[in-house]
């Protein structure tokens, strides 16, 4: 019966979250569609070519294979945010923007666009810092990353370049051999 | 209504069979090789084998938003996206929930699909027979009515079935398990194994793990091809790799030149005529003009998968059946059982750091019912089995929280650095009458049709279970070397494992029962109901398998007894 008890403990512990996936905090609890909110939001070029540039910065070209901006995710962003994601978090996201934006003038006197590297990763340090300190709260930072995530790895170049991807193996071996530095596979 | 007696006679088959499903494309098959004229009804769309598979060969990249839904699919669907089956990859292939709304007195998720196949072409295959020990619990405990029938009435079946479905498994010889007839097994992996053997020795094999006894083909079998191990079987195989009626029985039927398909064609009730106290036929409401038809045949066969199927003989009152077709004995509705599921172990498996798979398996491991057997005594009755796998996936523990980057990528580029074993129980749910369905008027559908109205919830021998699917499964874990197990319920609610059944029970007596041992109807001769409403118990097992037995046990008995002018 201890024994019980001591692996209750684990389990109370445990709570819902095995269903979070591998990708990120996908919120779930979110997803419900609320017909109360009406909140359309609409996104400019310039946006796009903004996003695609944090995403860079969240999984950037390596010697091994291209980037997230390659891969097409700051249009992937604004079309998910469009479409998938209902109205509060909408606005979450399109505040959380905003202010990274503002945050680039005063942080380095500049427009996000023309910071260098090394700034961008600076900038968005200071955004993940703050989600963590916010408990990890829906923000700007936690849901494109987690877009960003999602989109590059179900791209093309994410699955047959970063990964590989076997559209049909056509056998199934439980015992294969990984060679350290082997790629993981697409999905 | 005045009808034209040349359309009566060009709407008049030997049988009709409502629905086009797993149980249905059965009855289609059996009936029109056993020589019988059938009219297959099927409410939703035609989907064509292969050729209306739309998504089967998209690559990840070709999904849309990749998989996310769109808030529009969760608008009109609202109950469909409640759990995973719902997908960005085969969304056409569940009901818009708006169009055929339903009243739920307590929360139950009503998954549907209305097309040729039904929920054959997205079902889990896993396929295991019940064993005696499950068609006797009723007895014993006094839950629910007795089965009328034993493990030996059915076996014959259930040999039958396989043969032809293509089972791919491997014979145990467990009690709570029969053996069949499989093709060869599909492989555990490397960790699965281990596990296996960890786990059967730790228990002194009083617990057993086998390998997933799945509807998959691991060789080719009656000119289908054999498993591709792509496991996006959910979309329609391009091999006809699964079975599905698409895949097999439909193409069986059509063969004999003896079916008719007639898709949109939504079964509002059976006809009764009281003079030969039979059903003369079907009305039928064509979903895309609304026009009322009638169809006309020696027998029905209903399929409409369960609650669809309770719905129609609910919605079949007459003079002599007030309460619905058969319903003398008022238990159509009530018994309402699903299976529960959601909760189980996990943990880590070290030691395989050199191993990974290669190509993806559409199909896991399981350990059959081991509770309430011999010494293992619970303080509930019945029992659960597990669903589980172990998989080397991209799950990296020892990356930062948030983390981003060049090396980030790099990381999440590789397979994560240690395996990971599951266990996720799938529990008995006990006949309980008050758990039913009835019709509620105040509602109309599309077609202007009442909807059916469930009232429906697990008890306290389904709870106490669930703790036993958690910690027995970290407790077995741990005993295979498992590290960092963790035991989870993320809730269940009726409906959620998509085994409804029990509706219209199976049993000796008239008085408590709807249907006979042969799956007919005790008050109308020539009306069969072959899917799960027919259960008089859910054991733990997937059901799909012993559908598919008593559905083509019950056509042979049925032209047999209509050969001899009994019905």
């Amino acid at each position: 019966m201890e024994r019980r008890e001591a692996l209750k403990k684990i389990a109370y512990l445990m709570g819902g979250a095995i269903s979070a996936t591998t990708m990120g905090v996908l919120f779930e609890s979110f997803t419900v569609y609320n017909p109360e909110q009406d909140y359309n939001y609409s996104f400019l070029a310039t946006d796009e070519e903004i996003l695609a540039e944090f995403a860079e910065i969240i999984l950037p070209t390596t010697a091994n294979s291209p980037g997230a901006k390659a891969a097409g995710v700051g249009t992937f962003i604004p079309l998910v945010i469009k479409d998938c994601y209902p109205p509060d978090l909408q606005q979450i996201f399109k505040k959380g923007y905003e202010d990274m934006l503002a945050l680039s003038k005063t942080k380095f006197k500049k427009e996000f666009l023309s910071l260098n590297n090394e700034e961008k990763k600076l900038l968005m340090s200071e955004l993940k810092q703050q989600t963590i300190n916010n408990n990890k709260e829906p923000s700007f930072f936690l849901i494109s990353r987690d877009l960003t995530l999602l989109g590059y790895f179900s791209s093309e170049i994410g699955c047959t370049i970063a990964r590989e991807y076997l559209p049909i193996p056509g056998k199934y071996d439980g015992n294969a051999d990984y060679t350290p530095g082997q790629k993981a596979w697409a999905i | 209504m005045n009808i034209n007696t040349n359309l009566k006679k060009q709407n008049t088959y030997d049988a009709i069979v409502i629905g086009s499903g797993i149980s249905g494309g059965w009855a289609a098959k059996e009936l029109t090789q056993k020589g019988l004229k059938v009219l297959m009804l099927e409410r939703g769309k035609n989907i064509e084998h292969i050729k209306d598979y739309d998504s089967a060969m998209k690559a990840p990249w070709e999904i849309a938003y990749c998989g996310k839904l769109t808030e529009e699919q969760k608008r009109t669907h609202p109950v469909q996206t409640r759990d995973y089956p719902y997908q960005q990859a085969n969304e056409s292939w569940w009901v818009n929930d708006l169009e055929c709304p339903y009243t739920e007195d307590k929360r139950f998720d009503w998954y549907r699909g209305f097309h040729v196949g039904g929920k054959s072409l997205m079902w889990g295959r896993q396929s295991y027979r019940f064993s005696d020990l499950n068609f006797e619990d009723n007895i014993k405990d006094g839950h629910g009515n007795d089965w009328p029938i034993r493990y030996k009435d059915i076996a014959p079946w259930y040999d039958y079935v396989e043969k032809f479905a293509g089972i791919s498994g491997h014979n145990e010889g467990w009690p709570f398990l029969p053996d069949g007839q499989f093709l060869p097994p599909m492989d555990m992996n490397c960790v699965e194994k281990s596990v296996k053997e960890r786990i059967e020795k730790h228990y002194n094999k009083s617990r057993i793990l086998t390998i997933g006894r799945s509807a998959n083909l691991t060789v080719p079998h009656l000119g289908r091809g054999n498993c591709q191990y792509r496991n996006l079987c959910s979309r329609g195989c391009p091999f006809g790799a699964y079975f599905s009626t698409q895949s097999s029985t439909l193409p069986a039927a059509i063969a004999t030149k003896k079916l008719t398909v007639r898709p949109y064609s939504i079964v509002n009730h059976i006809i009764y005529d009281k003079e030969s106290k039979k059903a003369k036929g079907v009305m039928v409401i064509d979903s895309e003009t609304n026009e009322s038809i009638e169809f006309y045949a020696k027998i029905v066969f209903v399929n409409g998968s369960t609650l669809g199927s309770t719905f129609i003989l609910l919605n079949s009152t007459s003079e002599a059946h007030p309460n619905g077709l058969g319903n003398g004995s008022g238990q159509l509705g009530h018994n309402l059982m699903d299976h529960h599921f959601r909760c189980g172990a996990e943990g880590t498996v070290e030691g395989f750091e050199d191993k990974y798979t290669y190509g993806r398996r559409a199909n896991g491991i399981y350990i059959p019912r081991y509770q309430n057997f011999k010494d293992d005594k619970r303080d509930y009755l019945r029992g659960f089995g597990y669903q589980g796998a172990a998989s080397r996936g991209h799950w990296h523990k020892e990356v930062a929280e948030l983390d981003f980057g060049g090396d980030f990528k790099e990381i999440l580029s590789r397979p994560a650095e240690s395996w990971t074993m599951g266990l996720g129980g799938f529990g008995e749910m006990l006949p309980y009458y008050e758990n039913k369905v009835y019709i509620d008027n105040t509602k109309k559908d599309k077609w202007g049709q009442p909807v059916l109205a469930i009232d429906c919830e697990y008890k306290e021998n389904e709870a106490k279970m669930r703790e036993d699917m958690m910690y027995d499964a970290a407790e077995m874990l741990e005993a295979a070397g498992a590290k960092n197990v963790k035991a989870y319920d993320n809730g269940c609610y009726p409906g959620m494992t998509i085994h409804e059944m029990g509706t219209a029970r199976m049993g000796n007596d008239p008085k408590e029962s709807v249907l006979n041992k042969w799956n007919q109807m005790h008050e109308v001769s020539n009306v069969f109901v072959t899917d799960g409403s027919c259960m008089p118990s859910s054991a733990c097992q997937n059901p799909s398998l012993t559908y598919m037995a008593l559905t083509a046990r019950a056509c042979d008995y049925a032209v047999k007894e209509l050969k001899k002018k009994n019905i």
